[in-house]
């Protein structure tokens, strides 16, 4: 084993300098924000009491896991996936109920969230089958398997329910397959598949939400009542299909050789998307259907699902260049903005700091993922890349999400923004995931 | 041995997936700073009003409209402040709740319900709840103010006129501004909700009347509550302004005319050497308290029509007291000897047509200056087919007919005076003799004001100089400082007679009192001269005239007077008349003309 001393040097020679440093100032940001956001209802200290021990804990977590070396992951990923599955599964026995979700583990003061960790859990064991599995990537039995570590995830992550956290399990889980060799078009035909089932009846909420807002007999209206309409849905679907193969015909006489096998996959995707799209419906309630589309037009809700989207982009958009100073930002301090120390931490960020923090902040992530990135590339073995394209994955997921979230772009799902929103399992597991890039970064001359 | 040397072929597909995730990320975060861009640079402004109008909570407090006195310092008009609660309707509660009123029913001890009267202020509309409350009322529901979310108290001005009736047309009302009035009036600087003058001086010296709102400005945070006064504007109280009117003669004039055979009318007196107005009086008038509280409905329907201002507004024929243009005429223009004799059989054959004189008495041997007195149709039908129209037409003109006085009071109308190319346009048949006739005894197609032949009678009694009428004298600001003087611009319009014609123009009005139809106007020691009229109005009632001014000598005030549909005006607007100079010289008398 290495020595301690020996480790420190190691640790301020090979560090990647600029990823901690935009993770550091990122976190300077945060308690900037979370301050600023807590002070209106004297909640400021709390905050920053809560924050300050989850960075302390995550940073020796960060440390710690720098220290150790990620390659154990790969050889020991069965236990890291059970252990994972443990976790999500005790929450769903011992864990407390916050805000309609069973999943959390209360410990008096500090709670925790299990399904934060489980996601790097999560990322380590795919990354460790992918790399091993590699050689098999375009075999069927592969994907077959793939999805099956994913659904056990999914199954028990559903049954808290957390909608939101299984939503970032997707885009981790297609950009490692896109990495390891899948061929790219089964890759969209789950994205088609995934966007079917949940595009159908979102669409439809939009439609029934709109339909109110529109007044007279206009193009609109008869588009939406004809959409309404379930027998019109399925024409339209098997028009697209019979669209789909006379496509397929024309480039076979075209001479481009395309193996029936596409076409027939991309039909099947669409189809089993539109049938899958019904218990989906079910599965999501009125509200949460509201609220991930309304970002399309809040207007047509503004009391209700839209009021966050309408505050939060009235907040970030009244700051301006400069923004209006620490605590003097009108919309965090009146309390018209809403989670604005969780989901809608940016608003805060872009109020109060105006253009030039919120484009520093989004440089700053922009840096943290690129070099997360460079990390991946220089990695020391494939296993080594793929954990870091899978942390730069997620990070960017929720990123997107989330700042798309607060500037009206994204549906609200409530996400937090990484490094930035108050809480202290997301701060910790976020603090793990940066500690598992230096890992990889420190061994990328070294194996030991 | 690391895997970029050990596979080198996987490596560089590798690389290549890698290249493009790294351009998908570079173009989601693209994407994210341009939204930013687009929501802080672009919109930024926009943005920013937006916040500031969700937090900031504006009550305005009106400003107190200004008095007006009359010239023996009477207060005519004047505002006070009464307490109304409002409810500001905030984010999600567009109305008051249940509770909210429930506990405003007990604090006042009786029901409130939100009125319908939603007036807006700084584009925030508010619900009146109660009106008039008393001070104790105000302190009770200070008190409940934790639970009474949204409920404000503030000062609107109330406006309170005195004398009402009598003074109603010459001082006017306010009015809240109505929707379809705001596209003129948002141009001056109005607001809907704002009150503004309707007629009289309070619509003509607006500007000066209403005080400039203030208010305060509050945040209020998501919830609706006031978290802080962040500006307070004082109101400004309107101008005082000081009006010409005798309250005295105003009072007599309106009172006499009330009592006249119809009760409708008008009577305009001038100050002769100035043009001031002493009374202005239309009949019947209205109570212009009462119209604040929407009973205009009532006014609107009667057919008395109290809200037309008779005295600027109605048009009526001129009848006899017409004459004097076609007995100026006759000694300015023809030379005519006043003595020479006429005998008047009572009636007049033009054609096939017969002119008569009024009520078809024969006045027998006249000459011009009696024929005045006893206003002998007879005599001026000769006298008119002597002079023609084009003359008559142009001593009409020459003595202001047509024209507006251009008094400082709003909507006066303009008068007409007929002539031939009109009647060709018009009718599309020539001017007939016929016309002449009935044109020099005012009647056809002339019509004027009740103003207009109060101003030229004051222009006679001047002998020619014309002092345009004017309202109000003066207006003070609340320091007490000057703003504003009434200043006669240098007189345009002179009447240019010979000083024959003036002299027996005035002997014959004097004669018209003293001997003639005006008999019932005179009154022992003053010495006044005038003409009578009786105004046919086919179908309807005779409308009676006089016009008058005293003392002859010296004029001092000229008095038009018109009883609509009253008859003969020697019975019915003679003795309005000679009430006012009683009033106005000091003279009680109780007899009330004498035969």
């Amino acid at each position: 084993m290495i020595q301690e001393k020996s480790f420190l040097k190691r640790l301020a020679s090979g560090i990647d300098m600029w990823l901690i440093m935009a993770v550091f100032i990122l976190l300077l940001i945060s308690f900037c924000a979370v301050y600023s956001a807590g002070f209106a209802y004297n909640l400021s200290s709390r905050y920053i009491f809560v924050q300050s021990i989850a960075s302390s804990i995550g940073l020796v977590f960060l440390l710690f896991l720098a220290s150790f070396n990620y390659q154990y992951y790969k050889h020991f990923r069965k236990t890291v996936y059970v252990l994972s599955l443990i976790l999500l599964m005790a929450v769903l026995v011992f864990g407390s109920f916050k805000r309609g979700t069973k999943g959390w583990f209360d410990f008096g003061f500090i709670s925790f969230q299990p399904v934060e960790i489980a996601k790097i859990m999560f990322i380590l064991v795919l990354a460790a089958f992918l790399d091993a599995k590699a050689k098999f990537s375009k075999n069927l039995s592969f994907l077959i398997q793939v999805f099956a570590i994913l659904m056990d995830h999914l199954v028990l992550i559903m049954m808290q329910p957390d909608f939101s956290s299984t939503l970032s399990y997707f885009p981790i889980t297609l950009v490692l397959l896109f990495v390891v060799g899948v061929n790219p078009f089964y890759l969209f035909c789950m994205v088609i598949f995934g966007s079917f089932s949940v595009g159908i009846p979102l669409l439809d909420t939009f439609i029934n939400l709109q339909q109110k807002f529109i007044q007279d007999g206009t193009f609109l209206l008869k588009l939406a009542t004809f959409l309404k309409n379930d027998k019109n849905i399925i024409c339209i679907i098997l028009s697209v299909l019979i669209f789909i193969m006379s496509v397929w015909r024309l480039l076979c006489k075209l001479k481009i050789e395309i193996p029936i096998l596409y076409p027939i996959i991309l039909c099947l995707s669409i189809t089993f998307g539109a049938l899958a799209s019904i218990p989906v419906e079910k599965s999501l309630k009125d509200y949460q259907r509201k609220r991930l589309i309304v970002f399309l037009n809040p207007n047509i809700d503004p009391r209700g699902a839209g009021y966050n989207i309408i505050q939060s982009k009235i907040a970030i958009g009244s700051g301006g260049v400069f923004g209006k100073g620490l605590k003097k930002g009108t919309q965090t301090q009146l309390g018209f903005l809403p989670e604005q120390h969780t989901d809608f931490i940016f608003s805060v960020v872009g109020e109060e700091g105006g253009w030039v923090m919120s484009q520093v902040t989004l440089i700053l992530y922009f840096i943290f993922i690129w070099r997360a990135l460079i990390i991946a590339k220089v990695s020391r073995d494939r296993y080594g890349s793929l954990v870091a394209i899978g942390i730069a994955t997620m990070f960017t997921f929720y990123v997107v999400i989330n700042i798309g979230m607060v500037m009206g772009m994204m549906p609200v799902t409530g996400m937090p923004l990484p490094l930035l929103s108050y809480g202290g399992s997301s701060l910790l597991s976020c603090l793990c995931a940066i500690g598992i890039l230096c890992s990889i970064s420190l061994r990328k001359h070294i194996y030991y | 041995m690391v895997w970029q040397k050990k596979d080198k072929f996987t490596y560089e597909t590798f690389l290549a997936k890698h290249k493009v995730i790294l351009v998908f990320f570079i173009f989601l975060f693209v994407c994210l700073s341009l939204r930013l861009f687009y929501l802080q640079i672009i919109n930024g402004n926009k943005y920013k009003n937006i916040s500031y109008q969700q937090r900031t909570h504006n009550t305005k407090e009106c400003a107190k409209r200004g008095a007006i006195y009359s010239a023996d310092n009477q207060l005519l008009a004047e505002s006070e402040y009464s307490y109304v609660v409002v409810y500001y309707p905030h984010h999600g509660n567009p109305k008051p709740s249940v509770q909210i009123l429930s506990e405003l029913s007990t604090v006042l001890k009786k029901e409130v319900k939100p009125s319908c009267s939603v007036f807006s202020k700084y584009g925030r509309k508010v619900i009146v709840l109660e009106k008039n409350l008393t001070l104790d009322d105000i302190f009770k529901i200070q008190e409940k103010k934790s639970k009474l979310k949204g409920v404000s108290v503030i000062r609107e001005p109330k406006r309170i006129y005195h004398f009402s009736k009598e003074t109603s047309h010459v001082v006017g009302y306010i009015s809240q501004i109505q929707v379809n009035e705001m596209e003129s009036l948002s141009e001056l600087g109005y607001k809907l909700g704002d009150y503004v003058g309707r007629g009289g001086i309070e619509q003509y010296y607006d500007k000066y009347l209403q005080g400039e709102d203030g208010g305060w400005q509050s945040e209020v945070n998501s919830r609706g509550d006031k978290i802080g006064i962040t500006n307070y504007i004082p109101p400004e109280a309107g101008n005082t302004v000081y009006s010409t009117i005798d309250l005295k003669l105003q009072q007599v004039a309106y009172n006499a005319l009330k009592n006249s055979e119809t009760g409708k009318g008008a009577v305009v007196v001038l100050d002769v050497k100035t043009g001031a107005v002493k009374a202005l009086v239309s009949c019947p008038g209205f109570n212009s308290n009462k119209i604040l509280n929407r009973k205009i409905g009532k006014y609107i329907k009667d057919n008395k029509l109290p809200l037309f201002n008779r005295a600027l507004q109605a048009l009526y024929p001129p009848g006899s007291i017409f004459k004097f243009v076609a007995f100026a005429a006759a000694i300015d223009f023809l030379n005519t000897d006043p003595y020479e004799s006429m005998e008047c059989k009572g009636k007049f054959e033009l054609g096939d047509r017969v002119y008569v004189c009024y009520h078809k008495i024969a006045h027998g041997t006249t000459n011009l200056i009696s024929a005045m007195a006893g206003s002998c149709n007879v005599y001026f039908y000769k006298l008119s087919l002597k002079l023609g129209i084009k003359n008559l037409e142009g001593y009409t003109k020459k003595f202001l007919f047509g024209r507006k006085t251009d008094i400082d009071l709003p909507n006066e109308k303009q008068g007409f005076v007929p002539n031939p190319e009109w009647k060709k346009l018009k009718f599309k048949i020539p001017w007939l003799q016929g016309d002449t006739l009935i044109f020099t005894i005012g009647q056809g197609a002339v019509n004027v004001t009740p103003l207009q032949m109060a101003y030229i009678t004051a222009a006679i009694a001047n002998k020619g100089v014309v002092h345009k009428p004017y309202v109000v004298d003066k207006i003070y600001d609340l320091k007490g400082n000057e703003i504003y003087r009434y200043k006669e611009l240098p007189n345009k319009n002179e009447i240019k007679l010979s000083s024959k014609t003036w002299e027996l123009l005035h002997k014959s009005l004097l004669e018209v009192v003293e001997k003639g139809t005006g008999k019932r106007c005179k009154i022992q020691g003053i010495k006044i001269s005038g003409k009578t009229g009786t105004a046919q109005n086919p179908p309807k009632e005779d409308h009676a005239w006089f016009i008058s001014y005293a003392p002859s000598d010296n004029p001092e005030i000229a008095i038009a007077v018109i009883v609509e549909h009253g008859g003969g005006g020697g019975l019915n607007a003679v003795p309005i008349a000679r009430k006012i100079y009683e009033t106005y010289f000091g003279i009680s008398s109780n007899v009330q003309g004498k035969q």
